[in-house]
């Protein structure tokens, strides 16, 4: 038996770990305006946000190498060099996490009462105030479980994540890959620790998923 | 010490109606009554800032919260500075928020917010539950956590929109006693919107008659039951009887109608032209006894009816009654009066109508509106 390779599951919690940071902050400002304002090309907006979800691996590797890579925005204007680095690994993974994410918290703050958001305000609330106070804690459960659940896809990125960062053992070789690279190689062993801890990991978030879901029910009761 | 103190004029386009509202209001409860769609919630809403018009002012006190397309700088406060009291049609209590910190939103970081939030659970009777959450009170309590929570930023204006709407009878009492003392006790100015009059009358000092965005009438309570200023006004205040009559005789002792061949005496009062719109009081319509003799006060009117319908109510009995000009009279008793007359469908009866029961309609010429 060969000894475990520890560097994925680090490399890849690390990755998940950036990424879902990045779905968290992107994902709520997105969601936000999604929510609360109707403007022209909303929907447009929306369709093109959740374009991750149908398009092929590929294709979404490909629009990022050709944003990641030199030639691109990011590689010219700003001088980042980001192609086969582990930055470009959390790139992948935010960018197909976010769709999930963007779609809950926006159907969990468009779920929020009008009424309760109005009322904060005779009560002199601003608007960030009140979303602070009413909207976000009211959303709270929806917006976790697009949470969870974009930071688990994240996890398991796969094919974006070979075109733009690579598979280099030790240094962007994230779980999945290393699981593919294992079969390859017909290191069955090792292949099946890896495939045991990802289902490990994705069993646990959907798990959270179902409890957060469950029907609202106020905090425990605080006494005064 | 009863001045204007909110004076609102404003305008706006509503799906399918036109908002034009024109009121004032002084320390008292100023009942907005009219039908669901009328307007009445919109007004409050333009009222608490969370709603624009499109053209108006809204002043309160001294402080003009609102100018648009009028002279002068436009200007919109904010709802969260109006410092106006708002309590919910569906009370709109935070879920997440037990009684005390609903209470105490507006008192989060204030000084002294605590003693407050306390002072104000104990007003309501509410300082036993101040750690239960809002699914947790019943319908009663919950609105009186509404209330206390609206006057925690010490509001001079209360805007209540159908504020006792799904609340059993017992606990409506209580809350609208409550109302008028809280008022009183605070000198608060209150809109008090709804569409039930016996909510009108329990709280309202005066009412303002809401019809399809606009004021119709606005007055003292009794004075817009008194004397409608139309036939609409009437007919949302629940009238009865409305008929159109031609002018016999205006004199300084007594006003003659002529109701489609019927003859009828009605005290004096101003009638507009030729043809006026009147309303007969059903409970102002007597029933005869065949065998005794009639008294001072049921001499006039006296007509000869067929009885069509009879209607049992609560308390009350309802004749509808054919007249022998052809139209139909409704007539209101109570229940036990009568009791030895059969009054059944079919059967003949002799009425009196008081000369107090047959109200002319004040036509809108005459003066719509009375300033507080």
């Amino acid at each position: 038996m060969s000894p475990i390779r520890w560097h994925p599951a680090l490399l890849s919690i690390l990755v998940t770990g950036a990424a879902a940071l990045l779905i968290l902050i992107l994902g709520l400002a997105l969601a936000v305006p999604l929510a609360r304002r109707r403007f022209p090309g909303r929907t447009a907006v929306e369709t093109l946000i959740a374009l991750p979800l149908v398009l092929p691996p590929s294709v979404v590797g490909y629009y990022l190498l050709r944003l990641l890579g030199r030639g691109g925005p990011l590689a010219d204007w700003l001088g980042l060099r980001l192609l086969f680095t582990p930055a470009a690994a959390v790139a992948a993974a935010t960018v197909v996490g976010l769709p999930l994410m963007v779609q809950a918290a926006q159907a969990a703050l468009s779920g929020v009462d009008p009424a309760l958001e109005n009322a904060a305000r005779t009560l002199g609330s601003s608007e960030a105030e009140l979303f602070f106070r009413i909207t976000l804690p009211l959303a709270r459960r929806g917006i976790l479980a697009g949470w969870v659940l974009g930071a688990a896809r994240a996890l398991g990125e796969f094919g974006a994540t070979l075109m733009v960062a690579g598979n280099i053992p030790g240094r962007t070789q994230t779980l999945p890959l290393a699981i593919y690279d294992a079969v390859q190689n017909r290191r069955y062993d090792q292949a099946t620790r890896l495939v045991l801890i990802v289902t490990a990991i994705a069993f646990l978030a959907l798990y959270l998923i179902r409890r957060l879901e469950l029907p609202v029910r106020p905090g425990p009761r605080r006494e005064q | 010490m009863n001045g204007a103190l909110l004076a609102i004029d404003i305008e706006k386009r509503l799906d399918p109606i036109r908002l034009e509202v024109r009121l004032e209001a002084g320390q008292e409860i100023l009942v907005l009554f009219g039908p669901s769609g009328a307007g009445k919630t919109s007004t409050l809403n333009a009222v608490a800032g969370l709603l624009a018009p499109e053209a108006g002012e809204i002043r309160l006190g001294s402080e003009l919260l609102f100018r648009r397309r009028r002279p002068g700088e436009p200007v919109n406060v904010p709802a969260r500075r109006r410092g106006i009291g708002y309590v919910f049609q569906s009370y709109a209590l935070f879920p997440h928020l037990s009684a005390w910190e609903n209470v105490g939103y507006a008192l989060a970081r204030k000084r002294g917010g605590r003693g407050r939030i306390a002072e104000l659970l104990e007003q309501m009777g509410l300082t036993h539950l101040a750690g239960r959450y809002p699914h947790e009170l019943s319908g009663g309590q919950q609105q009186r956590v509404a209330i206390a929570r609206a006057l925690a930023g010490e509001p001079r204006l209360l805007l209540l929109d159908e504020p006792f709407a799904a609340l059993d009878a017992a606990v409506r009492d209580q809350l609208q006693g409550d109302l008028r003392r809280l008022q009183a006790e605070r000198g608060l100015t209150v809109l008090y919107v709804t569409h039930r009059l016996e909510d009108a009358f329990a709280v309202g000092h005066r009412l303002a008659v809401i019809r399809e965005g606009r004021v119709e009438q606005a007055g003292s309570l009794e004075e817009v039951f008194r004397q409608p200023s139309s036939r609409q006004v009437a007919s949302i205040l629940g009238l009865r009887n409305l008929f159109q009559a031609r002018v016999v005789r205006a004199g300084a002792e007594a006003l003659l109608l002529d109701w489609d061949g019927l003859l009828l005496e009605a005290l004096p009062q101003p009638a507009a032209g030729p043809t006026v719109t009147a309303y007969i009081r059903p409970e102002d319509v007597k029933v005869l006894y065949p065998d005794r003799p009639l008294m001072d006060a049921v001499r006039h009117n006296q007509v000869e009816a067929r009885i069509l319908e009879r209607r049992l109510q609560a308390n009350l009995q309802t004749l509808l009654v054919g007249l022998p000009n052809g139209r139909t009279l409704e007539v209101g008793f109570p229940l036990r009066l009568y009791a030895s007359l059969r009054l059944a469908p079919g059967d003949s009866v002799r009425l009196a109508v008081r000369k107090e029961g047959v109200v002319v309609l004040r036509p809108p010429a005459l003066g719509r509106e009375t300033r507080p």
